[in-house]
């Protein structure tokens, strides 16, 4: 936490949570007749199972999306040839759309306000003393460490009708009336409310920490400088401290963009993406079409298109990785 | 004389100024720290509400469970939670498939993981980038994205419902990022220490045992514990391949938890305590190093 991280270290952080500061190599090594080999021995049961559970099952994934494949197949191995026609069948599909649009929005909603959450608690710990300074560290860390599927059990204790304490608390606030009753997960906008708070309430402590620790490591005497020049608090942040701290606020925000793309089981466990299919986002749409109606040709094809619109959207930081690809 | 007043003025003014201006910080300081330890306050109340929320569920009496005014702070504490959660379900029998499979691939993954990375940071050869780039790519495919063709491919192979499917599906999604976790352990190992080995006469391998493996211990624990972390929590594959209720692991036990007396949400926060116990105690100990590192770093 000392020290001062360079971009490369804060994204390693992420990735690799808790590995030691790196060091950069002084030179790359030359070539070495017997590297190769080596490296091939060493690598090669990697290599295998990578080829076996990742490359090939992605294969049959482009393969199953240009046939009719369901859940007769699966049984009798039988299935033919559709090419294009689950694609076109998919974007000719009104509720894929809505789906994808929900996602995105859904998705941004939740960048968004875990991102600002995260930075407000993150300015917030720095003006705290030790003490409470710890004790905010140590309840984020319960937050963040909490499964997602017992979180996701909690949330609908916490807002179950009848007897759930979030009802009983907003019942006394009376400016939303009485909603003892009322039913979260029944309602779409209040679903998505729910399910919204229980993803903000994980993602907030990674990005409250990582934007924390890469405050301590901002150059202070700029942010003196300033405020002895009499610049006001707001704008040292978003002009002086913000710009500092910019390439870890992208990692994070990037990364919290891939995972709130995908965010399935808090979906799924507080709504099923219900009511009729309203909170369900492209992740769940694909499960139900490819799991509960088994219809895997088409599921397929919306796993791809997922994955190019996924890649759309993470293309800045992979093309950023590659670029700073010299110790990859 | 009033001339030199208004001379001494303007300076006097510019003196008490910046007296004032230092004393105005200092309050402006206090006053921050007042504010923003309410709003700390305040935040570490709301946070941890939930998790305060099921312990004490877990632990009151079934008949306090469920009333129509909140008990927030429970007079009586019970263990009857625990017991209905563990032995009115199957619990002993999904925590153990949940052992099983978690510890195989782990270690599976972290030995295959050691070996790769040791390829990948050690030595030089052809491809090596485009390795790295694809093995991060793999960790941002969407879950379904691999479950539908493994589903297809094991079910073709007898694989479902049994812990080898599980197994290998955890392999293909914990490997590569066990790969990430620990290269940078490898990397911060100086290159000189081999050089030298080299020049003494070690043979590659005695290099990868006597030398890299002790360096990049702490590595494997830490990756150890995050591809533990992952394969315990994973709910999608684990709820998609194991069709029997006696091959379920623990998150498929926890999401369709009932027991013989139906909704029992007591039983259900005791199950959600059980399931998160271990995984909150693996990332307070991992994670113990970061927040001393925050707390010390303030003090500066």
């Amino acid at each position: 936490m000392n020290g001062t991280p360079s971009v490369e270290t804060i994204e390693g952080e992420l990735l690799t949570p808790s590995r030691p500061p790196r060091r950069r190599r002084k030179k790359a090594r030359a070539l070495r007749g017997d590297d190769g080999r080596i490296a091939a021995i060493l690598f090669g049961p990697t290599g295998l199972i990578l080829i076996a559970l990742v490359a090939v099952p992605i294969g049959f994934l482009l393969f199953t999306s240009v046939t009719n494949f369901n859940q007769r197949s699966l049984f009798t191995g039988e299935f033919d040839l559709v090419g294009i026609k689950q694609y076109t069948t998919v974007l000719a599909d009104k509720t894929f759309w809505f789906a994808m649009l929900r996602t995105v929005l859904f998705t941004a909603a939740l960048v968004l306000g875990s991102v600002f959450i995260g930075m407000y608690v993150s300015q917030m710990m720095t003006r705290l003393n030790n003490g409470m300074r710890y004790l905010v560290t140590l309840v984020m860390i319960f937050a963040w460490a909490m499964p997602n599927v017992a979180s996701s059990i909690v949330w609908k204790w916490l807002f179950q009708p009848g007897y759930g304490v979030v009802n009983w608390l907003l019942s006394r606030l009376v400016i939303f009336g009485d909603m003892v009753n009322t039913s979260w997960a029944n309602n779409t906008t209040l679903a998505l409310i729910c399910i919204w708070l229980l993803v903000i309430w994980q993602a907030v402590p990674y990005i409250a920490i990582t934007l924390y620790a890469a405050t301590l490591a901002a150059d202070e005497s700029c942010l003196e400088a300033a405020q002895l020049d009499g610049a006001g608090r707001w704008r040292i942040y978003w002009q002086i401290l913000v710009p500092m701290i910019q390439p870890n606020l992208l990692v994070v925000t990037l990364l919290s963009v891939i995972w709130d793309f995908n965010v399935f089981n808090q979906i799924w466990l507080v709504s099923q993406g219900g009511p009729a299919g309203s909170t369900s986002t492209i992740g769940v749409f694909t499960y139900t079409k490819a799991f509960v109606s088994f219809d895997i040709g088409q599921g397929s094809a919306i796993s791809v298109i997922t994955v190019v619109v996924l890649l759309l959207l993470t293309g800045v930081y992979i093309r950023n990785l590659l670029k700073s690809g010299e110790d990859l | 004389m009033a001339t030199t007043i208004e001379r001494r003025t303007p300076m006097r003014a510019d003196t008490t100024n910046n007296d004032g201006g230092a004393m105005k910080a200092k309050r402006r300081i206090r006053w921050d720290r007042v504010r923003s330890s309410i709003a700390a306050v305040v935040f570490c109340i709301i946070w941890f509400f939930p998790v305060y929320w099921m312990t004490i569920t877990a632990f009151k009496p079934r008949n306090e469970v469920m009333t129509a005014t909140p008990v927030f702070i429970p007079t009586h504490w019970s263990l009857q939670n625990f017991r209905t959660a563990m032995f009115q379900t199957q619990f002993l029998v999904n925590l153990m498939n949940s052992v099983i499979v978690t510890t195989i691939s782990i270690v599976v993954s972290v030995m295959l993981a050691f070996l790769a990375c040791a390829a990948l940071t050690l030595y030089r050869f052809k491809g090596r980038r485009s390795i790295m780039v694809t093995i991060l790519a793999i960790q941002m495919l969407p879950g379904t994205a691999l479950l539908i063709p493994q589903f297809i491919v094991f079910n073709q192979f007898g694989l479902l419902n049994t812990y080898m499917g599980l197994i290998l599906a955890y392999i293909a999604s914990v490997l590569p990022f066990s790969i990430w976790n620990m290269r940078g352990f490898f990397l911060a190992i100086p290159v000189d220490i081999f050089e030298s080995a080299r020049v003494e006469g070690a043979s590659e391998w005695q290099i990868l045992r006597l030398i890299t493996f002790p360096l990049v211990a702490p590595g494997i624990i830490s990756t150890s514990v995050f591809a533990f972390i992952a394969a315990w929590n994973d709910y999608l594959t684990a709820f998609t391949f194991m069709k029997d209720q006696s091959k379920y692991t623990l998150p498929v036990w926890l999401a369709s938890f009932s027991t013989p007396t139906g909704t029992d949400f007591g039983g259900q926060m005791a199950a959600s305590v059980l399931f998160s116990l271990p995984v909150v105690i693996f990332f307070m100990i991992i994670q113990g190093n970061m927040v001393k590192g925050i707390t010390e770093g303030a003090v500066k």
